[in-house]
């Protein structure tokens, strides 16, 4: 093989060539978009160095944890009053505090989901449309009320105390379940947590897909902060919103391609490797005194809390 | 010779956790040949990409031709233009890097989003395509290529832009020895021909044949050295402070015996 070098190779750009435009170059909103999707999956979703700290839940076994979390949102999901949701919440906010957790980083992450899956989702359900009751908030007055099958539209639309009601209520309930999801997983290792629910008979497959899961969702963010990288190496200008369009729908082909090929080669090297259906656990501590205290700890409130 | 990137102090970390560049000081000059060394995970991409203007420093500035680049410069359109055009930057997996429908569509990316008209832009695709060899892929779609025929049209999309400066992580690393050779002489011509090369490597030989400087990385993120990379070879203990040789047992005919070793040898005549 010879190399020929073509003659515009040899042609050097004038380095004097350089001027400040005006104008800033405005990032698309789908460039934007991947972007920080590829980030919020990297950064706020890896799971934290937080669990080596020497706080109170970091010290207490990974299964007392787990069967915390799922008693406590049966318990969040049962009650029906705001007192006990907020108790409930404080409770939460003192088991971080004491795991000494960043509570900013921490609160920043329930609140963002909670305005997102639970007010959002919620608000709707107060307007009198769908619940009926006392007005507090008026929006719209029609001319007269309507009949639609088996909606009834009032002449005034607004917002119920007791819609409300409802949506602080479920605002509330995802708030706290989340806090407590995040308290779990943020003071726990992730192969602590698979553990704690393999002793709690969850089935092997839900662990398997569990834990291939949490680890291709990474690979998936750091292929696609890749694409974007490579893309933004090569482009002098702004990409038209069309373009940007286009360029998104190829790479989406590409990682889907990419997810098909990387899926059928670990299935390879897992069988290679003499893989059964079965997850194989080591090193299942007994539990210490420490764990039962909090353990017995954890049911008393519990069982105070549903009777509230 | 003007120096035509400089860094100063740079300093970078992933996810403001894992730290990957400390405190590197650095000039690259015009039409240099350009080596970062180091050892797996010693931060040698990641100064690739800060060369590029893809990453920005937590700390520290950088500077192409003495402008400063950073992500408030790389919003102004026209000093985007003027430094995408004279950096290019072919990364280590080349999948990530070939995004068009075909080879051909790939090599007239560049030319295309440089404004130029569609008959010269073909021009340097065809030009570049024969001297790659690749003439025959011009119609494939990137994921039914080899990895060595990425890598050609990777570095092809690249050149098609005309660069002075060439970024080229890992060039050599998965490709057959024929196609290594091939783009070794590729990369000396492309200097001959004035083009400024620096390359993220940690193949000793690939550093012997181009005859680069080399800035060498410490193994916590750090620049342990920069010399000529004959002075640099030569330094054994410095080797393998970074890594970048080792000890191991190994057959020399039939005697197996264990001492100092780095899988290159030196080009002898």
């Amino acid at each position: 093989m010879e190399n020929k070098v073509p003659s515009f190779l040899l042609e050097k750009p004038l380095p004097d060539l350089f001027r400040w435009r005006r104008g800033r170059l405005k990032v698309s909103f789908l460039e934007k978009g991947m972007q920080q999707l590829a980030h919020i999956i990297t950064t706020g979703y890896l799971q934290p160095n937080t669990f080596v700290k020497d706080g109170l839940l970091q010290q207490i076994d990974a299964r007392i944890k787990v069967l915390f979390l799922l008693f406590f949102v049966v318990i969040v999901s049962l009650k029906k009053a705001l007192m006990p949701e907020m108790i409930i919440g404080t409770f939460v906010f003192l088991l971080t505090l004491t795991s000494r957790l960043n509570l900013v980083v921490f609160y920043k992450r329930v609140l963002f989901l909670g305005f997102l899956f639970g007010f959002l989702v919620a608000l709707p359900s107060a307007l009198n449309v769908i619940t009926p009751g006392k007005v507090l908030f008026p929006m719209f007055h029609l001319s007269r009320p309507y009949r639609f099958w088996i909606y009834r539209v009032p002449q005034e639309i607004g917002l119920t105390a007791e819609g409300l009601h409802g949506v602080a209520m479920l605002t509330l309930r995802v708030m706290n379940s989340l806090a407590l999801s995040f308290l779990v997983w943020t003071t726990s290792s992730f192969p602590e947590i698979i553990k704690g629910l393999k002793v709690l008979k969850v089935p092997d497959g839900f662990l398997l897909i569990l834990s291939l899961s949490y680890q291709y969702i990474f690979l998936m963010a750091r292929t696609m902060e890749d694409l974007h990288l490579a893309q933004k190496s090569r482009l002098v200008g702004q990409v038209s919103s069309a373009q940007g369009r286009s360029w998104v729908v190829g790479r989406i082909a590409f990682l889907f391609q990419k997810t098909r090929w990387r899926g059928d080669e670990i299935f390879k090297a897992m069988v290679g490797r003499g893989f059964s259906d079965r997850i194989k656990i080591y090193g299942i501590k007994k539990l210490n005194s420490r764990d039962w205290l909090a353990a017995g700890a954890f049911t008393a409130v519990g069982v105070l809390f549903l009777w509230m | 010779m003007e120096d035509l990137i400089r860094m100063e102090g740079v300093s970078y970390s992933y996810y403001n956790t894992i730290a990957a560049v400390c405190d590197v000081n650095l000039a690259v000059q015009e039409g240099e040949r350009f080596a970062i060394m180091g050892a797996n995970g010693s931060g040698k991409s990641t100064l690739l990409q800060l060369m590029n203007g893809l990453i920005h420093p937590a700390k520290g500035k950088y500077f192409f031709r003495g402008n400063e680049v950073s992500e408030g410069t790389l919003k102004n359109k026209g000093f985007l233009r003027f430094f995408r055009e004279r950096v290019g930057y072919v990364f280590q997996d080349s999948e990530v890097q070939l995004f068009c429908p075909t080879v051909l569509d790939e090599l007239l990316y560049g030319p295309l989003q440089l404004e130029m008209a569609e008959g010269a832009a073909l021009d340097r695709a065809f030009e570049v395509m024969r001297m790659l060899n690749i003439e025959h892929l011009k119609d494939r779609p990137s994921y039914r290529l080899s990895g060595g025929e990425k890598k050609m049209v990777a570095v092809g999309s690249v050149l098609t832009m005309n660069p002075e400066v060439l970024l080229l992580d890992e060039p050599t690393s998965g490709l057959d020895p024929r196609t290594q050779c091939f783009l070794v002489e590729l990369l000396l011509e492309l200097s001959e021909a004035g083009k400024t090369l620096v390359i993220a490597t940690h193949d000793l030989s690939l550093v012997d044949e181009i005859q680069a400087r080399v800035a060498l990385l410490s193994e916590d993120h750090r620049l342990e050295k920069i010399d000529a990379c004959q002075a640099l070879l030569a330094d054994e203990e410095l080797l393998l402070k970074v890594n970048l040789i080792h000890e191991h047992r190994h057959f020399h005919g039939q005697a197996v015996h264990r001492h100092r070793h780095s899988h290159y040898s030196r080009h002898k005549h």
